[in-house]
Parts: C-alpha cells; structure tokens; sequence
C-alpha cells in the first residue's frame, strides 16, 4: 500500500473507487525490482467513467519483454475490483518517458536514495 | 532447445564424457561446434525471441527462426549454411535493435544495439572463417553487453554515482579493443578482454541493484542472488581469460566461468519472469528453484577448482553442469504445472467467472 502518498498518480472518477483501484495497482510487483508499480511510478493516471476505467501506464524500459505480463496482471487485479459491467481499458504509453522523479518517497528509500 | 541439448551434449564430450559406441551423425558437429550451438543457436535464439516480443513486432521473429534453424542446419552436417544462416540471423537483430533505439533512445537501448553489433561482428568473421580465438570474444560480448544493458537500465532506480557511467564506458572500450585484437594481437586482446569483464564485475557487484533487491523476499531475493553469484563467476572469468591469454592453463575456466557462472546464473535467475514473457507460460515460483542454482554453482567449483587436486574433476565438473542445467528445465517445468494446478483448482472470482489465466 501507498500510506505515503494518498495521489501517486491523476485520478478522475468516483471517491469510492479511488482507494480500490490504488490497493489493486499496487498488488502488480515486478519482482526484478521488488516494487509495485505504484511505487517505481508507472502509473500516469487513472479515469473511472460509467462503463470504463481507463489506465495510463508505461514501462521503465522499451526493450521490456515482460510488458504484457504486468499489464495482464494489471487487468486481473482490476477485475477483483471493478464492476462487472465495467470494461477494463489498460494503456501502454511510452511518452512522456519515465525518469526517477516519478518514484514514491518509499521506493526511493529502498534504494538507497 | 535442441541447439541446448546437443550443444551440451557435445561440450560433454569434450570434457571427457565417453560417447556410447553407436552415435548417430550428429554428435560430431556437436562436438566441433560447442560454441556456436550454445552462444549462436541458443542463446542467440532466446534473446532474438525476448527482442521481438518487446518489439511487438511480427516480422523480428524471422530472426530467432533462422537461429534456430541453424542450429539444426549445423547438425545435419551443414556448418556452412549455419554460420551464413546465424549471419542472417544476427543482422536481423541488429535491425530489431535499432527499432528498439528509435523507440526509445537512452544508454541501456544504445548498449543492446552494440551487443547486437558485437554478435554480428563475430558471426560476420565466423562465415568468412576466422579461427575461433578471433571469433568467440565478440560472441561473450553479445552475451555480456546485453546482460549489462539490462543490470544498467535497472540501475536507473538507485542515484547515480558521480562518474559511475563514464567508468562503465571505459570498461566497453577496452572490451571492444580486447575483441578487435584478438585474433591479430592475442596476448594484448586476451588481457584487455580479460581485464574488462574484471572491471565490469567490480562495477556490478558496487553499483547494481541486486544489492538493494537481495534483501528482498521470495523470486526478487532469488534473482538477486543469481545475480551476485554471476558477478562473482565473472570476476573470475575475467582473471582466468587474462592468465589464459598470458599463458596460464586456465581457458576452460575462463570459458565456462564466463558461459556457465555468469550467464546462466543469469538464465537461471530471470527464467521465471521471461517465460511468462515470451512463452505465455505462467509459474509458481518456489525453494525448488534453489536446487538446479546450487547444482550449477557446485559443479563449476568442482570443474574448475578440481583439476588442480584431481585430473577427472573437469569432467564429473561437467557431468554435474549439465545436470544442472538439465534439473533447471525439469524445476521450471513442474514450476509451470503447479501454477496451472493451483489456479484451475482455485475459487472462481467474484464475477462468477473462471480465475483468468
């Protein structure tokens, strides 16, 4: 979980799918880093709307083999939490790209930073 | 897979391992071509596949196809064919990489694309016939430039040290120069070689994040230990290359130190992330995993630590790496039908539908 950041990333849609949705992303570990991807900063933005939840997200890496694997278990975790009648829409963006900024205060301290 | 399974079969032979009277044909190229079907056909296959999928690609698929092919073509008795059809191959990837570059130019992406030139750089001498001391360097750079780009892009989520790339920089300099001379000038190629991959283990064991993800639990820990165990084998490797190259009795040290301790650890560590990858097969990650990796690392130490106490070690050394390797396959393959076990016997969702797998 997040404790240190309640918004680590946009989120446009009702409150009571906020905190879902931040406790589904952040069971998505890539175990090469041993972070969630909430964590490392993959996430660029969420937005609920009746019908939809749309996902922004991006890889550390183009050269990333394993990008589907986490946007697969990405779309699983969602569907423990989205409606049934909700279509899961899971983004790959590759710009802007992802720099160190992105990282949570938690990820960076398990770093080293 | 079958380039694993004879060039291992063939590296057997070499250590010493008697073959069974009646041998079918292909165990002499096996033999000969050790290197080829291990680096070229196998690894070269397995690393063309990993490029296409993050490529997305359709088209850089036809690379790792010809590999693979010319793995077989090499076994048939065509070794012509198969070191123009691993050309072909290695250009190919050399495209595929350069997409990669354009998608996103950073120094990890630019490192692949070199490691990708070196492979082609060795294969381009192997098609034309050069001996195998002027061609095998550029093929270990492949392997280990592009196991560099990866720890490199990885080190981007630890700050940066003040002139830590600029020492990794000169570290492929003098790994580039160690390829080029080695066939004209090879006491100097050999050491310079040798010399790089000793600084390039240094630079991993301080800089990499395996020494953050160690304290980690579960398969980040296993990796980062497949990792460190690597960067050892590699300082290793690195001394071994440079002494063989100054006259010391240590190539078979060095080659599978190199081939063995530092890039299948690699293997080893990053089969339960890639698999899911390019394979579409899932796993169940467990202590079983520890066996194989230990299995792997005993053996090198009896095969390179042994002869110097015992003449037959190299090859109970050897016997044992190849059980490894071979316990590595059977621990993946039960990891892969557990996870299947567990999730098609598992509660079906809140929505009513089977778990997704």
């Amino acid at each position: 979980m997040n404790a240190d950041n309640p918004a680590p990333y946009p989120y446009s849609g009702p409150d009571d799918m906020r905190e879902p949705v931040l406790a589904a992303l952040s069971r998505v570990v890539d175990p090469e880093v041993a972070m969630t991807i909430v964590d490392v900063g993959l996430v660029y933005g969420v937005d609920v709307t009746p019908g939809r939840l749309h996902v922004l997200l991006t890889m550390t890496s183009a050269a990333c083999p394993v990008a589907d694997v986490i946007l697969d278990d990405v779309e699983t975790e969602l569907e423990r939490v989205a409606p049934p009648e909700m279509t899961i829409d899971v983004e790959l963006v590759w710009k802007p790209a992802w720099t160190t900024d992105r990282m949570s205060a938690r990820a960076k301290s398990f770093m080293g930073w | 897979m079958v380039s694993l399974a004879t060039g291992i079969s063939g590296g057997l032979v070499r250590a010493g391992v008697p073959t069974p009277t009646d041998t079918s044909a292909w165990i002499g190229p096996a033999v000969a071509a050790h290197a080829f079907l291990m680096i070229c056909t196998f690894m070269g296959t397995v690393i063309g596949i990993e490029r296409a999928v993050a490529a997305k690609l359709s088209l850089a698929f036809l690379g790792p196809a010809t590999s693979g092919l010319a793995g077989i073509a090499l076994l048939a008795g065509w070794p012509t064919a198969a070191a123009w059809l691993v050309l072909g191959a290695s250009i190919a990837f050399v495209g595929v990489n350069m997409l990669i570059v354009k998608r996103q130019t950073a120094a990890h992406t630019v490192l692949l694309l070199v490691g990708a030139i070196a492979w082609a750089t060795g294969c381009v001498l192997h098609a034309l016939g050069a001996q195998g001391g002027a061609v095998v360097p550029w093929w270990f750079a492949f392997l280990v430039l592009t196991i560099a780009a990866e720890r490199l892009e990885m080190t981007r989520l630890m700050q940066r040290r003040r002139g830590s790339a600029t020492a990794l920089y000169l570290v492929f300099s003098l790994m580039f120069f160690g390829c080029a001379f080695a066939g004209l000038w090879p006491v100097a190629g050999g050491a310079a070689f040798g010399a790089s991959l000793c600084m390039l283990a240094v630079w991993l064991l301080c800089f990499d994040i395996a020494r953050r993800t160690v304290r980690a639990h579960g398969l980040s820990r296993y990796m980062a230990i497949c990792l460190l165990l690597g960067y050892l084998w590699l300082l290793v490797a690195g001394s071994a290359w440079a002494a063989t190259s100054l006259g010391w009795p240590l190539r078979d040290t060095a080659l599978h130190a190199l081939g063995l301790g530092f890039v299948f650890s690699m293997v080893l560590g990053h089969a339960p992330v890639i698999l899911p990858a390019i394979a579409r097969v899932k796993v169940l990650f467990g202590w079983a995993y520890y066996l194989p990796l230990s299995l792997l690392h005993g053996s090198l130490v009896v095969r390179l630590v042994g002869p110097w106490i015992d003449f037959h070690s190299v090859t109970w050394g050897a016997i044992g790496n190849a059980v490894a390797i071979g316990a590595f396959l059977a621990t993946v393959a039960g990891s892969a039908a557990a996870w299947h076990f567990k999730h098609t016997t598992s509660r079906t969702s809140r929505h009513g539908l089977p778990a997704k797998h």
